[in-house]
């Protein structure tokens, strides 16, 4: 008795919770639902779109009001594209997708041959043919059949109906488009599950590894070219080309020569180097009453910066100047190296304590005794690696999605429903109803051009009635 | 540089922005008026600028040996031209000419903005110098262009969508007078069909409308001579259609070409996402427009903010 109201319960809970999947399903399904999920998505990326991202909390500070400020660094909006939301909301996307998917797109988008009735759909029309029902079905298929349709006859407590199709298959057009999104989703997991990204920066002479890969890289040379260029606008200095050449050092412990430019990346273990930047880092030289004194231990770049030695004071390289026009003492608009100098920021603790150009190899006072040089330069090379072991299944999906929506938008799948039926006199009523997977506006036209070619085509018998043979189209 | 190829490319530029402005004149008052000759000036008008204009693009080519879609003044040419060639191409195909005027308006003023972004000649950054873009940003233009077209097309319906609405409220309100109770109850998402005097069919957005023409009022006949609002929901579907994979691929070559050149198919970086921000407005678009009770003014809307989107994305971040 108690198993059995036991059992009863468990029935009754196992029935509201598959009541509650069901009300969840057909929410998630629910395209409007979907569409908000779509609207969240856009919004969040928006907002990736207008607020930096990467930046550090001081940037931010900066930048907007305290409480603004605060939010952005405590809601990751600094982060969006990895933060919890934009993940969240990504995967309630994938979810929608899949509820809609097998709830309406597959039984919608394939549906069973089934009769209908011809008049309560807003595109049909009646024709009137001479000719007995069963010769006037065979004329009909054959004209269908002529004109590319499928058609497929069915009995139906019976009364014969011809059902023509156009772009059947393209029903599907749909499901290959949401495939192609899920495919990468996918492509992007297995990257943040199995892949790195970095960048490093190698001073000519010197080697950096991966760490990742353990690859080595060390830059013999980085050249680049500069050209001026007359522009209404006056000259300009317009970057031609950045080349680095390396020797390139991976598993297999042999050290290959490798010419990595933009856009021509180095595959080292399936990992690929980039040529992003250069730069000039800069041999700082430090004295105190005429006398070498601890500076920085090597060539500094851009943005880098070093204490001296029991004071307070801080020296920050912030940038290279190519040219410093030597008649107003500024830089010059040639960024290429003719007579160079750097610009250094000077702090006091936290303070910024005043900035200055020097000139490459003349002393710099900067007060109780200490004076700077700027000796020389380096040219150092930036790069970028990526390993993405998802990236061929993103580019598999993103051709998926493409196929899906070619297909889904230029392949209009139409379904013509079809009885002839005997009218006496020796003449045959054909009724024809029309539907498609994109309402009926969308093929108004061609149901027009296809009933009248019908008429065309058909022998009409005489009207018995008036109004019995022209189209009549009824309310969406 | 040769002085002869800088006078025809500057020969070529002129006729093209005439060619424009003219043609945005003529088709809007075709539009207004409905006269046909104005469209049989207004259309081989547009078909010149476009013409001239493609061909400025490769003059320039010539003239400097360098791909001329590197800079904002050869990309919004291409724009324009673009535009105008998909607006004749609807034009013929679907009787789309009373969307010229918007359509010319907006290239000449693309088109005339670009020249304030003419450097003359300017060899391409590292970065740009990749066959990818010579696939890449004609594709972007192209999508980008489409969805002006289809933009101009929702003002339209919009217009329409609302004017009608005024009639169908005035009809209510008269009827209410009349007879005291009840109203006309349009949905201007459907409408209705009729059958023409010579057995055809033809679409009626509001009965109201019709019976404000049939009544002799001006307004209401020349808005009844435009397309039904059903039809230019699918115009500016069918455009939007050939936009968003468009988009869809330039997105895709956008991210082949980021790969190779700064490392990552994605990196988040401004303007990709801004792409992507319309992409997903447009995937939106397409999916409302799968439900009937949406299918019309919203869509419409759906459509005028993808194509704001569109200007941000293209003018505002770089
Ligand atoms: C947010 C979750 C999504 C849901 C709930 C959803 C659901 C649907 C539904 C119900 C349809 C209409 C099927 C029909 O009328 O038979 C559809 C159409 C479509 N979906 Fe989705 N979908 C989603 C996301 C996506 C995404 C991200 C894409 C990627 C492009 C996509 C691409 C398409 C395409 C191309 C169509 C055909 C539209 C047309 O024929 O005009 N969907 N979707």
């Amino acid at each position: 008795m108690e198993a059995r109201s036991g059992e009863r319960v468990a029935s009754r809970a196992l029935g509201s919770l598959r009541e509650s999947w069901n009300d969840l399903v057909r929410l998630f399904a629910h395209v409007p639902f979907g569409v908000s999920l779509l609207a969240a998505w856009a919004f969040l990326t928006l907002i990736g779109v207008i607020i930096e991202q990467g930046k550090d909390p001081s940037f931010y500070a900066g930048a907007y009001p305290p409480p603004i400020a605060r939010l952005i660094v405590r809601l990751d909006v600094d982060n969006i594209y990895h933060s919890a939301a934009y993940i969240g909301v990504l995967g309630l996307i994938l979810c929608s997708m899949a509820a809609a998917t097998f709830t309406k797109v597959i039984p919608r988008r394939i549906p069973r041959l089934n009769p209908v009735k011809i008049d309560a759909i807003p595109l049909h029309a009646r024709v009137r043919v001479t000719g007995d029902a069963e010769s006037v079905r065979e004329r009909i298929a054959a004209f269908f059949a002529a004109r590319g349709w499928q058609v497929r006859k069915r009995e139906f407590g019976g009364t014969e109906w011809t059902f023509a199709d156009k772009n059947n298959w393209a029903r599907r057009g749909v499901l290959v488009a949401h495939i192609g999104f899920v495919i990468i989703a996918t492509g992007t997991t297995i990257y943040w599950a199995k892949g790195y990204s970095g960048q490093f920066a190698v001073l000519s002479g010197e080697t950096a590894t991966i760490p990742e890969n353990g690859a080595k890289i060390s830059l013999e040379r980085f050249a680049y070219r500069i050209d001026p260029i007359q522009t209404k606008a006056g000259t300009v200095f317009q970057p031609i080309d950045y080349v680095s050449n390396a020797k390139v050092t991976g598993k297999d412990g042999i050290a290959r020569d490798a010419v990595i430019r933009v856009n021509h990346p180095y595959d080292v273990d399936g990992t690929l180097v980039y040529q992003a930047t250069y730069g000039f880092a800069i041999d700082f030289r430090l004295t105190k009453d005429g006398r070498p004194v601890a500076g920085p231990d090597h060539p500094l770049k851009e943005g880098e910066g070093f204490v001296i030695d029991g004071t307070s004071r801080a020296i920050q390289y912030q940038r290279f100047v190519g040219t410093i026009d030597r008649a107003t003492g500024q830089p010059a608009a040639d960024p290429r190296p003719n007579d160079p100098g750097v610009v250094v920021q000077a702090f006091d603790g936290d303070r910024p304590a005043g900035s200055a150009m020097l000139a490459l190899g003349q002393p710099a006072d900067l007060g109780a005794g200490y004076a700077l040089t700027a000796s020389r330069y380096v040219l150092y090379s930036g790069f970028q690696y990526r390993y993405d072991p998802g990236m061929v299944v993103v580019g598999i999906g993103a051709f998926v999605l493409l196929a899906g929506l070619c297909i889904s938008f230029y392949f209009l799948p139409a379904r013509l429903f079809v009885t002839a039926r005997d009218a006496g006199d020796g003449a045959t009523e054909v009724g024809i109803a029309a539907t498609t997977v994109r309402g009926y506006d969308v093929f108004e036209e061609r149901f027009r051009e296809i009933v009248d070619d019908l008429r065309r085509t058909e022998p009409a018998a005489p009207a018995t009635e008036a109004g019995a043979t022209p189209v009549v189209v009824g309310r969406v | 540089m040769d002085p002869l190829r800088v006078h025809i490319d500057q020969a070529l530029l002129v006729v093209g922005i005439a060619a424009y402005v003219t043609a945005a004149f003529v088709l809007f008052a075709h539009f207004l008026l409905r006269n046909p000759a104005l469209r049989a000036i207004g259309l081989p008008l547009a078909a010149i600028g476009c013409v001239s204009q493609f061909a400025e693009l490769g003059s320039r080519w010539w003239m400097t040996g360098v791909w001329p879609l590197t800079n904002l003044y050869g990309s919004l040419s291409l724009f324009s031209a673009c535009a105008v060639a998909i607006f004749l191409i609807f034009a013929v195909r679907y009787d789309l000419a009373f969307v010229g005027g918007p359509v010319l308006a907006l290239a000449a003023i693309a088109l005339g903005y670009a020249t304030t972004w003419n450097e003359g000649y300017m060899p391409a950054v590292p970065a740009l110098q990749s066959y990818w873009i010579k696939i890449h940003v004609p594709i972007v233009i192209t999508a980008y262009a489409s969805f002006m077209v289809a933009f101009c097309v929702s003002l339209i319906y919009l217009v329409k969508a609302a004017a009608e609405n005024r009639y169908a409220r005035r009809g209510r309100s008269l009827r209410g007078v009349a007879a005291g109770a009840g109203g006309a109850n349009v949905d201007l998402s459907v409408g209705t069909y009729a059958q023409s005097a010579q057995g055809g069919i033809v679409r009626n957005d509001t009965p109201a409308l019709t019976s404000a023409a049939a009544a002799g009022d001006a307004t209401a006949s020349w808005l009844a001579g435009l397309p039904s609002l059903a039809k230019l929901d699918i115009m500016q579907y069918r455009i939007i259609a050939v936009g968003l994979p468009l988009l869809s691929l330039g997105i895709i070559t956008g991210a082949m070409w980021a790969k190779e050149a700064w490392g990552a198919y994605w990196q988040w970086d401004p303007k990709e996402t801004a792409a992507l921000f319309s992409w997903i407005i447009y995937a939106g678009y397409m999916h409302l427009h799968t439900r009937p009770q949406l299918r019309g003014t919203f869509t419409a809307w759906v459509s005028v903010l993808g194509f704001v989107s569109i200007v941000f994305c293209y003018l505002g971040v770089n």
